[in-house]
């Protein structure tokens, strides 16, 4: 049974009259991996944005759980939402388990249960918690990082989780290593994904759809066999280059 | 009469006016942080009063004390003779730095750093209190360290409008042509100044999370 | 290769001390002592003699250390500052007593040679608004003694340091004050006095923010100030070198009374007008 948690009504945003998104138009259903595949400046990050309100629409609307991002209160829908970008967006005056545990502190759990958490977390994703929890993270390697981000993004066990190019700056060998993981990972808890990257074959590995965004348009939405057998020819022009 | 003679026979006024200058210095240190981080932490949110805030404070820092004690005298409230017309001048130049370095340092924190912390769901307030002034701190202090030199150093001028401190034995010294009593004076300062240069050094280093 | 240091060097040093044998002339870092380094160097210059200005420079300490050290060849000293301040002898009332010593003691000590007085004497004055001594009507520091205990002083340095300032002032009439008197720097006390934050200060007799502030001078009925006598002090040497300086500082002598000396300085610090177009004036309209 399909549940749409995101849609796009005729969305669309622009800065100083210049359109850079949209409209654009689709829903992102419970338990699924959407990816956003474009090149830069295609409007994919500008779309992931408007999902936790960073930006708002401004024209047509995006909802979250039914409720449009302009009547959620924002600190409260991002709270709900797992937020991971390139490495950098790690806190660097924070150990690594202050990093993983902060959504839970901000949203008062108790300490106990913030550490327990935490040493669950960095479990998952394969950091010994003994040896990494107090680490800082410019003592970590890019793939460490990257693995500390996905922790905190899964620290409040939010239901849907934005990913934007979080694997981009990392080596081929961590970032098939990192995919591979993410992808169970996400599948085995249940979360609904939407993640932006730029690269053909991380998006055809994760996703269950994709959707291809160009110069703010959404050229082309459907599964990866629907991508793959696709006629139309940008589909078929990036699938080349893969 | 040599200077440690001086210093020997003196002691009690001596420690006294080292008391009221660090008064002086405390004093008008927290005020001016107290105005400058705050302001320092609006001039980053409000980019329209950069300009015209920093111009002032730097304009302050140009004028000659005495001419600035000059103005202060007429004022009611902030103005007069004494300790409190010193300290409102010892604020007005220990501004720019604090607010500068606030701004800088808070303006420098990475954008990525800023937006992760919003897409976790941290509030304005916590932004700032969590992240932004934490990566900042650094550099306020090096700000703070600056403001505070620099408080060491002009409150001597402070003899000049009846403030005390140990300008007044600069002040002395130079009325009576009289070394040992300038001395008496500018020594005590020379080492306030660097204990306090010292001091908010380590207390910077502490709070540096680069290491 | 050294030459471009070597170079650098010698234009610092031509910076610093002008053309090496020109008259070095000094004065301190208040208006009047501006006005009359000004005289000296414009009244050399009149003489064909080659000058260099190096004006406001710090208090009495600094220009009388310069000029031991022969960083300065001349400036206008005050015989009583010299005799209680620098020599550091017992008040002396006696205004020729006072020069005789000097002038010998700094030509033996130093080998400096005090010239002939300008011809007015700068002492201290004790300042009251012009208004409070109207109202009072009050003329004279006696006069003051009755009112005083309600009044607040704030005096400079020099003055409550100086064997003849504050202390033998309160002495000599008996002076009570409604408390202990503030000090401050001398420029702000008029200011804090013209504002009324003051009731009481002590000025210089020639100072043209008497006039301008709207201040009364109250008389020394007592005769407790040492007269301080105005003159150009010069090192000997210079006066070998230049027997001409010797006529020119000697036409001075004499020239500049109490009134001339008030309004010169009026015209600097209230009408705001160049040092050197004030004291060019002045030396025109002296007879040659």
């Amino acid at each position: 049974m399909k549940e749409a948690v995101i849609e796009f009504k005729d969305a669309c945003y622009g800065i100083d009259g210049r359109e850079i998104l949209g409209p654009v138009s689709l829903e992102v259903n419970r338990g699924e991996t959407l990816v956003l595949l474009g090149k830069s400046g295609s409007g994919k990050t500008t779309a992931l944005r408007l999902i936790n309100g960073l930006l708002l629409p401004t024209a047509g609307e995006v909802a979250v759980e039914g409720v449009s991002t302009k009547q959620w209160d924002l600190v409260r829908l991002r709270r709900s939402i797992g937020y991971m970008i390139q490495e950098i967006g790690l806190f660097p005056h924070m150990s690594v388990g202050r990093n993983v545990g902060l959504v839970p502190r901000l949203e008062g759990w108790p300490k106990p249960r913030v550490r327990e958490r935490v040493r669950e977390l960095l479990e998952l994703v394969g950091l010994p918690p003994g040896e990494f929890e107090d680490r800082m993270p410019a003592e970590l390697s890019g793939g460490q990082r990257q693995r500390v981000g996905v922790a905190r993004a899964l620290a409040a066990d939010p239901p849907i989780l934005l990913c934007d190019e979080p694997f981009g700056a990392l080596d081929p060998l961590t970032r098939s290593e990192l995919q591979q993981e993410f992808k169970s990972l996400s599948r085995r808890l249940g979360k609904t994904v939407v993640f932006v990257t730029h690269d053909v074959k991380e998006a055809v590995f994760l996703a269950s759809r994709i959707a291809l965004l160009d110069a703010g348009r959404l050229h082309f939405l459907g599964t990866v066999d629907e991508f793959l057998a696709s006629g139309d020819s940008r589909v078929a022009a990036l699938r080349d280059l893969a | 009469m040599s200077f440690f003679e001086y210093l020997a026979r003196n002691q009690g006024e001596v420690a006294a006016r080292t008391l009221e200058h660090l008064w002086l210095v405390f004093a008008s240190l927290s005020l001016a942080i107290a105005i400058g981080i705050p302001l320092g932490i609006v001039l980053t949110r409000k980019p329209a009063m950069r300009g015209p805030v920093l111009g002032f404070a730097n304009v302050v820092q140009t004028i000659p004390s005495l001419a600035l004690f000059g103005f202060l005298i007429p004022l009611p409230f902030i103005g007069g003779i004494g300790a409190r017309t010193a300290i409102v001048a010892l604020v007005l130049y220990g501004l720019l730095p604090i607010i500068r370095n606030t701004y800088t340092g808070i303006s420098s924190v990475d954008a990525s750093i800023r937006e992760a912390a919003k897409g976790m769901g941290m509030t304005d307030a916590q932004l700032l209190f969590m992240v932004e002034l934490r990566l900042a701190a650094p550099v306020i202090l090096a700000g703070i360290r600056i403001a505070a030199v620099l408080a060491v150093g002009i409150a001597t001028i402070a003899a000049a409008i009846g403030g005390g401190g140990l300008g007044e034995f600069i002040f002395r010294g130079v009325a009576m042509v009289n070394h040992a009593v300038i001395l008496a004076g500018a020594v005590p300062a020379a080492l306030l100044a660097l204990l306090a240069d010292g001091g908010l050094h380590l207390l910077e280093r502490s709070l540096d999370w680069r290491r | 290769m050294r030459v471009p240091a070597a170079w650098l060097l010698g234009l610092l040093v031509a910076a610093g001390c002008g053309r090496s044998d020109a008259v070095i002339v000094g004065s301190k870092n208040f208006t009047e002592s501006v006005i009359l380094g000004e005289l000296v160097a414009q009244q050399l210059e009149r003489y064909g003699i080659p000058v260099v200005r190096k004006l406001n420079l710090g208090g009495t300490l600094v220009c009388h250390r310069a000029i031991v050290a022969g960083q300065l060849d001349v400036y206008v000293e005050y015989t009583g500052t010299a005799y209680a301040a620098i020599l550091e002898l017992p008040p002396e009332r006696d205004a020729a007593r006072v020069r005789q010593a000097v002038d010998s003691i700094y030509r033996a000590r130093w080998d400096l040679i005090w010239t002939e007085p300008l011809g007015f004497e700068n002492t201290f004055a004790i300042l009251i608004r012009r208004k409070d001594a109207e109202r009072l009507g009050i003329r004279t520091i006696s006069d003051a003694v009755r009112y005083a205990p309600s009044w607040r002083p704030v005096f400079g340095y020099e003055f409550m340091e100086r064997a003849d300032g504050y202390r033998g002032l309160v002495e000599t009439y008996g002076l009570k004050f409604a408390r202990a008197p503030s000090t401050m720097d001398l420029g702000l006390t008029y200011r804090a006095l013209a504002e009324g934050i003051a009731d009481i200060i002590s000025g210089n007799s020639t100072d043209g923010q008497i006039e301008a502030l709207n201040l009364f001078a109250l008389e020394d009925d007592r005769n407790y100030f040492p007269p301080y006598e105005a003159a150009p002090v010069i090192r000997a040497a210079v006066l070998e070198r230049y027997p001409a300086a010797r006529e020119a500082l000697r036409q001075l002598g004499g020239k500049l009374d109490e009134a001339t000396m008030r309004r010169l300085n009026y015209q600097v610090d209230v009408a705001r007008r160049t040092v050197p177009e004030v004291v060019r004036e002045f030396l025109d309209q002296l007879p040659r």
